[in-house]
């Protein structure tokens, strides 16, 4: 490999990390959630005014009030799905397409109301970038391992933990059986419902905040469709990761790798048009999706409502 | 909690919520509640031009509603309508583009029947990843929403783009005689309404028919559908392909009916609120007409809302969520209150038996 090979490597890698970042803590929250029975169709919606929340919370404060807010934001979507779906008895389905529209509604209508077209975009300063001293200097995988955001760190952490707490504690193991058969959970002493909403609070928290590293973590503002369908990527990564918290971290990093190169092709004059390399990373989770359609294991109770 | 609510406040509740929601948006934007309900009224039934602005938005969202009410009745979820409309346009245009100067009766009938054959082809893949494969069909058909974009960009960016210079990427126009005649004029209120009429009638005749049964069956119970001969490949199939020949035909309409030019941004948000009007709309024609009107009330109302007093339009799409949900909850209440009616009814015969 020459140089400007490796220099592209390093590119490419360098910003599928970062890429993956928000995916993989919205597919995180996606994972525990159908773990616990529930398809959360929300997660688009979520991540929007999660974006929109991190802006105006660090213009208004700083990063941290901005990262806080969007999980706010998203977990209070959760709970309105969660006492829609368990409390009022409405389709899952159903309940998620209007939180999605509630969120991208009120992350546009908000934003519009702050900012009114014609005016300059507000930009927020980025959360600082974490170098590990030494490694970060190791040529193709040093920048996109040891020079990232610490929001990447922090999501890599996380997805540790959830594994760890899932297939290890008690909470995780009430968690799964609710997913699994709620009944015997319920005649077992476990709160079906409570663990439910709890569950959609802390996956909609954890949709938000990967709104929100979009927007503090990396972009610096907000715009329209600035989630761009990340929402439903997550979802489908959760499939495609078997509903392990690690598979959807690889998932979402499959996904961000294609978006990377779409990117890259963008700014660069390669021979295909670059629709195409737009179209990658959805062609290629779409392909994901089809090749891990077979011996699926999903929650057994997974979309089945709880009494039916 | 909710459940004891008795069911018939609910309604009561929910449209509470809803104006209750909408007047505080529009106070949080600056604006006064009276004269944006004013606003947004004038926007919608302001003269007789913006009444038919109203009906002609409500066209493409009902032709989608009525196509995907089938594969809901049966339990299957497409939410592709979106890239199906825009594919739909794509297929109508080069069609017709193909054959300029055929006589108005060919031209017409070519663009519908290409319009719909590109809605369904665009439909197919999921379909068949669907019933072969077990593959998700929220997610493959929202994922193909995205390749269809791309693709409607690209074509409209280079194949089909127009040799004029414009601003922004755009067809050619399309020729007169391949334009939807106008109902009433001075306004652009055409003949595609027909196509809500007679797909209407259509999914009315569906869902009395003893195969429509089946469908509504299959939802629930596949064994018992399935002794009524119905198979699920052709449930999935037979209702996916349905559903994307009417959001190609919706495609068609917003080209055909209206600027006779094909944008990339042809479908805007048409499929996906199809989809919500055919959940809003209860799954039958009447309730879908109704509902479609009230969403195009919105669109065009929201518009004028934002013209007359600065409130942005996407409160639109707030409202639409916030509807959505209250229509679920009012309906999930009612389903409680039919179940625990159906065992007192069974219960009388049991207690008058000696």
């Amino acid at each position: 490999m020459n140089a400007a090979q490796i220099g592209f490597w390093a590119v490419l890698f360098a910003g599928a990390v970062r890429l993956a970042t928000p995916i993989t803590l919205a597919a995180l929250g996606e994972t525990l959630v159908e773990r616990c029975g529930i398809v959360n169709l929300g997660v688009e919606g979520m991540m929007a005014l999660g974006a929109f929340m991190g802006v105006w919370g660090a213009s208004q404060q700083s990063w941290g009030m901005g990262l806080l807010l969007g999980a706010a934001a998203g977990g209070s979507l959760g709970l309105l799905m969660g006492l829609a779906v368990l409390k009022g008895g409405v389709n899952q389905i159903v309940a998620g397409i209007a939180i999605t529209l509630l969120g991208i509604g009120l992350a546009d209508y908000l934003f519009q109301i702050w900012q009114p077209s014609g005016r300059s975009a507000v930009v927020v300063p980025l959360v600082p970038i974490l170098r590990v001293p030494l490694l970060d200097q190791l040529p193709v995988i040093g920048d996109a391992l040891f020079a990232q955001s610490p929001l990447t760190y922090l999501a890599v952490a996380a997805v540790a933990a959830a594994g760890f707490a899932l297939g290890r504690t008690t909470p995780g193991l009430k968690l799964r059986s609710v997913g699994d058969d709620p009944e015997a959970a319920q005649l077992r002493g476990v709160d079906v419902v409570a663990v439910r909403i709890a569950t959609l609070v802390l996956g909609g928290a954890l949709a938000g905040f990967g709104g929100a590293t979009i927007t503090v973590g990396y972009l610096g503002s907000f715009s329209d469709d600035v989630t761009s369908g990340r929402g439903y990527v997550a979802i489908a990564v959760v499939i495609i990761g078997r509903w392990s918290p690690v598979g959807a971290m690889l998932g979402a990093l499959l996904f961000a790798v294609f978006d990377s190169l779409a990117l890259l092709a963008q700014s660069g004059s390669v021979g295909l048009p670059v629709e195409f390399f737009s179209s990658l990373p959805y062609a290629m989770t779409l392909l994901a999706l089809v090749l891990t359609a077979r011996a699926q294991q999903a929650p057994r109770a997974l979309g089945r409502a709880f009494g039916d | 909690m909710l459940s004891r609510i008795p069911e018939k406040l609910w309604l009561g509740l929910v449209l509470v919520l809803f104006a209750a929601t909408v007047v505080i948006l529009i106070v949080l934007a600056g604006a006064d509640p009276v004269r944006a309900l004013q606003g947004l009224l004038d926007g919608a039934f302001g003269d007789r031009y913006a009444i038919a602005e109203t009906i002609v938005q409500a066209v493409p969202i009902a032709i989608v509603a009525l196509g995907v009410a089938p594969a809901l009745r049966a339990g299957i979820f497409p939410v592709g309508s979106e890239g199906q409309l825009a594919i739909g346009a794509v297929t109508a245009t080069a069609t017709v583009l193909a054959i300029r100067g055929a006589p108005a009766g060919v031209a017409l009938a070519a663009g519908c029947i290409a319009g719909m054959l590109g809605g369904a082809a665009w439909a197919l893949l999921p379909a068949i990843l669907r019933a072969r494969l077990r593959v998700n069909e929220i997610l493959s058909t929202l994922l193909m929403n995205y390749l269809a974009a791309n693709l409607v960009l690209w074509l409209v960016r280079t194949v089909l783009g127009t040799a004029e210079a414009v601003a922004t990427p755009r067809s050619d126009r399309l020729p007169v005689e391949a334009i939807i005649p106008k109902l009433v004029e001075a306004t652009r209120l055409h003949w595609g309404i027909l196509a809500v009429v007679l797909g209407a009638g259509a999914l009315a005749y569906w869902i009395r028919s003893v195969r429509g049964l089946g469908y509504d069956i299959f939802a629930t119970h596949r064994d018992l559908a399935a002794r009524m001969g119905v198979r699920e490949s052709t449930a999935v199939i037979g209702t996916m392909l349905v559903s994307g020949a009417a959001a190609g035909l919706a495609g068609w309409i917003q080209v055909a009916g209206l600027q006779g030019i094909l944008y990339p941004s042809v479908a805007g948000g048409l499929g996906f609120t199809g989809v919500l009007v055919a959940l809003l709309g209860g799954l039958g024609p009447l309730g879908i007409v109704i509902a479609s009107f009230v969403m195009a009330v919105l669109t065009t109302g929201s518009n004028g809302l934002q013209t007359d007093t600065g409130v942005p339009a996407s409160i639109a799409v707030i409202a639409q969520g916030v509807l959505l949900l209250g229509a679920a909850l009012v309906f999930a209440a009612r389903q409680r209150k039919a179940r625990t009616a159906i065992p007192e009814l069974t219960a009388k015969p049991a207690e008058q038996a000696p």
